[in-house]
């Protein structure tokens, strides 16, 4: 599915992802993590065909993205910015309908079907009562059910999403995570997501690819690479791993492990 | 994840996926019963006291010559051009505030109306110095004759330059691009004051006029040059309206929905340019009518874009007839331009309407 060779990404002058080959496999939850500035924004906006690479490639179904057909590529892959821009006074039905854009050509109009999928993907989110709310009246973990909602009209197998939880509270980021949980449980989709939080990275991810700095870490299950010396290694956190009873890693008693740096904890 | 009892079924989304029609064609219905009320107002008043049945004659090409010259020649062509040029305005500005994600943005904020001022004003000033004869009026004809083509230019070239300055690493920021036109539109500003205050002649007056947006001396011709544009806009926005709703999200999340952003971007540019440049062209810049309408249209419509757009050709259309027909009345026989009246019109409305917003 999608795959890097020995990628290399930039912002203008700043080198933002250096040498980074991995592979995504088919249906599973891929979780992206690292330290702020890490690449991890930046390579998931290259599997969406976003950035043109310096060197290496990005490729989906062996194919470099950058070839893609703008919209064909759209059919295959969803992207949920870090940040979306809700439409002024739009409700949800709109918003989650203009998922469906890719299907038609830029004239024509919304259809049947498309009103079907529609309410499909606001009914696999929980949405569906919420249809005739302005997106900008609900809460967060709703507005975040809505932008998922709009993902799924779009009829991609395939969702990347650039840190879903990271503007919500404890109890919706929880949420969002087992709805994406569920997505990829019952219908096989195949999530690529940016997280923050090591533990819920452990709890839902079926891999995980550490970055530090643009460059790959590690990458594989949770158990593979939620390991002390790496967590220290990249985050400068010591911390104390245990197995917990579904035997996912988890991570406690946290503390920097360089003294002299002020403790930014992200 | 446990899913609530569904209140809200799919029944109920198809079902209002249809209804909500009756406001829509009330708001359509409402807008054109004003267009067509200010269109018959702006035929009916003037310096000449006309019957409805002398009018009529007049438009059917009977009655005495007198008549059919003041309806025909004068009033018709002028309210027909004030409603274009209202139209123009409205849709320009409708699309810059999308495009910008700018509430304020009007045909203003890419510099059009400046660089076309501008433009405008060195064709007077150099008709002056090429034919120096001692009729003021012949030695500007040249240039009030081709103004529409001499502003439309000025008014293209420096949308061009604000969005070629305003690109960052190639693609269009908004907010760069807001202040990129703010600056030279400033610039250009001061540029036509200097030129006017260095030409420094009796008729200036006549540039004043121009400058402050008016609609003295319509003529059918004007109306010929306007309505090209006014059709290539119309389409051009029903062509955009699907890339449109999707180019209001986040830019890269539009354009990984397989959405062109850069092309259609440039595209809306284009159109929301020649509207704005080809009617100042014709009337000189009257930025209100592009500020207020759409916000008026958006308040009225909701979100339904065609809706919004459809109210915009009325409402602008309407704004623009009304307050020329006020300005030529209120004081006759001197007149007040389109683009004073019109921002003194619309600004009460318009602030009624934010008191009103939630």
């Amino acid at each position: 599915m999608l795959r890097t060779e020995n990628l290399f990404l930039s912002y203008g002058e700043k080198p933002a992802v250096q040498d980074v080959s991995l592979e995504i496999p088919e249906g599973g939850i891929t979780c992206l993590i690292g330290p702020n500035g890490s690449g991890k924004s930046t390579l998931l906006k290259s599997f969406a065909g976003l950035l043109s690479p310096l060197s290496g490639q990005a490729f989906l179904d062996g194919r470099p993205v950058t070839d893609w057909n703008r919209r064909k590529l759209a059919l295959r892959l969803a992207m949920l910015p870090q940040k979306p821009i809700v439409p002024d006074g739009i409700r949800v039905r709109d918003l989650v309908a203009l998922g469906r854009f890719p299907h038609r050509k830029w004239w024509q109009g919304n259809c049947a079907s498309d009103d079907d999928a529609t309410a499909e993907a606001m009914a696999m989110t929980g949405v569906l009562e919420l249809a005739e709310r302005p997106v900008q009246s609900l809460s967060g973990g709703q507005q975040q059910r809505a932008w998922i909602a709009m993902a799924l009209a779009q009829g991609t197998d395939i969702l990347l999403l650039d840190e879903p939880t990271t503007f919500l509270d404890w109890g919706y980021q929880l949420e969002v995570l087992e709805l994406l949980s569920s997505l990829n449980r019952r219908y096989g989709m195949s999530v690529v997501m940016s997280l923050h939080d090591l533990n819920q990275a452990a709890q839902f991810a079926d891999r995980i690819a550490i970055l530090a700095d643009g460059q790959l870490q590690a990458i594989g299950s949770p158990q593979q690479v939620i390991t002390e010396t790496l967590i220290d290694a990249v985050f400068r956190v010591r911390t104390t791993v245990t197995v917990g009873s579904d035997g996912r890693p988890f991570c406690s008693g946290a503390s920097t492990s360089v003294s002299t740096a002020p403790a930014i904890i992200h | 994840m446990t899913q609530p009892a569904p209140r809200y079924s799919r029944q109920d989304y198809h079902r209002l996926s249809v209804s909500g029609l009756t406001p829509v064609a009330k708001l359509v219905i409402a807008g054109a019963l004003c267009l067509a009320l200010v269109l018959l107002g702006g035929i009916q008043t003037g310096a000449v006291n006309l019957t409805w049945p002398e009018i009529w004659h007049g438009l059917a090409g009977e009655g005495s010559q007198h008549v059919q010259r003041v309806v025909l020649e004068v009033r018709l062509p002028r309210t027909l051009t004030g409603a274009l040029i209202g139209v123009h305005f409205a849709l320009s500005g409708w699309l810059l505030q999308l495009l910008s994600r700018n509430p304020l943005a009007e045909p203003g904020i890419l510099g059009i109306s400046a660089g076309a001022s501008l433009v405008a004003v060195i064709a007077f000033i150099l008709g002056d110095w090429l034919v120096s004869s001692d009729n003021p009026y012949s030695n500007t004809s040249f240039a009030l004759q081709n103004l529409p083509v001499f502003a439309m230019a000025g008014g293209l070239v420096t949308a061009a330059a604000v969005y070629v300055l305003g690109l960052r690493h190639g693609n269009m920021s908004p907010v760069k691009m807001t202040l990129t036109g703010a600056v030279i539109a400033g610039m250009l500003h001061a540029l036509t004051t200097g030129a006017l205050a260095f030409w420094g002649h009796a008729h200036t007056e006549l540039v004043a006029q121009w400058l402050a947006g008016s609609l003295y001396g319509a003529q059918w011709h004007h109306l010929h040059t306007l309505w090209p544009w006014t059709l290539a806009g119309l389409v051009g926005i029903a062509l955009l309206l699907r890339p449109l709703k999707v180019m209001q999200l986040e830019d890269q999340q539009a354009r990984s929905m397989g959405l062109h952003l850069n092309r259609w971007r440039g595209f809306a540019l284009l159109i929301a340019t020649l509207l704005a440049a080809s009617a100042v062209g014709i009337v000189g810049p009257v930025g209100f009518i592009g500020l207020l309408i759409p916000h008026i249209s958006r308040q009225l419509a909701g979100t339904n874009f065609p809706l919004q757009m459809t109210l915009c050709v009325f409402l602008g259309a309407t704004l623009a007839v009304l307050a020329d027909v006020i300005g030529r009345t209120l004081f006759a026989p001197y007149e007040v331009p389109v683009g004073v009246v019109s921002a003194i019109l619309g600004v009460p409305f318009f602030l009624y309407l934010l008191s009103r917003q939630p």
